[in-house]
């Protein structure tokens, strides 16, 4: 999405699911977190997904909270904080689907090697549970 | 028990956002800083978790000094520190380096290219300036 494009619920149209990743930095499973949210967004499921990015949505930056409010919701975890499901839930949206990743990482005993370079592990480790959310996607749009 | 300056960090709160290329650029900058340019002066703070409530994250807010490296003009991580610990002591804007290097393009959200990490290390020189002047300030009191 560029910046100064215009984007609200109108514009981006009725059958899409919202993506809410942990954009955390301290942790390796946090940007695996995000590269998986990158996947299913940009090459899984472009149409029918929309990225919505955690500061601008706590920040009621709009159109965030009404995206939030009237799409489905997936969040994903990287750590037990769950920031991303607290902020959602703050925001009064309805999570229909969750991924944490420390569950994905024992799942497939695929383990990212740092923050800044999850190494090809961590790849594969977004690959997957990029799959696993564009399932979710599909059931959720009845596909 | 004073503090001595060995003790003393920056916190650095990047805005890390998904929607531009700059919120990618300012989070590979600020990692850039904490793991090669100023390991030892440095701390991050995650700003989901700092916004979710994190009292941590919070505290060492209230405490130290912080930057907040935004990728845009929303300034999410400037905004979010200020409404939960204080004003930051600078901020860096991504999107406005940017304008300094013209020749280099931003457009990979997932991935940086050998290009835009260039970028991302014009920021993070940025950043560690930012850093440097508030230690010394520090030292000279």
């Amino acid at each position: 999405m560029q910046e100064d494009q215009e984007m609200s619920p109108q514009s981006i149209g009725e059958s899409k699911v919202v993506v809410v990743s942990c954009a955390g930095m301290d942790k390796a499973l946090g940007s695996v977190a995000r590269a998986a949210a990158f996947k299913v967004t940009e090459k899984l499921k472009p149409n029918e997904t929309v990225l919505v990015c955690i500061p601008p949505l706590l920040a009621q930056v709009k159109p965030y909270p009404d995206l939030v409010k009237k799409y489905p919701v997936i969040v994903v975890d990287g750590c037990a904080e769950r920031c991303a499901t607290k902020i959602v839930a703050k925001s009064g949206a309805k999570i229909r689907g969750r991924v944490f990743i420390p569950q994905s990482v024992q799942k497939y005993g695929l383990k990212p090697i740092a923050a800044s370079d999850i190494g090809s592990d961590g790849e594969k480790l977004a690959e997957r549970i990029a799959e696993e959310i564009a399932v979710q996607i599909d059931k959720l749009l009845g596909k | 028990m004073s503090m001595t300056l060995a003790d003393y960090k920056v916190g650095i709160i990047c805005c890390s956002g998904e929607d531009f290329p700059e919120g990618t650029i300012s989070r590979v900058a600020t990692r850039l800083v904490l793991e090669k340019l100023r390991p030892d002066e440095t701390v991050t703070l995650c700003l989901p978790l700092f916004l979710a409530g994190g009292e941590d994250e919070r505290a060492f807010a209230r405490v130290f000094p912080t930057i907040a490296v935004d990728g845009c003009s929303k300034k999410c991580a400037e905004m979010g520190t200020r409404k939960f610990s204080g004003k930051p002591v600078a901020t860096i804007v991504v999107s406005e380096v940017m304008k300094k290097y013209p020749q280099f393009k931003a457009k990979s959200r997932e991935k940086l290219n050998a290009e835009e990490m260039k970028l991302a290390m014009k920021v993070a020189e940025e950043i560690a300036k930012k850093v440097d002047e508030i230690l010394c300030k520090k030292t000279k009191k």
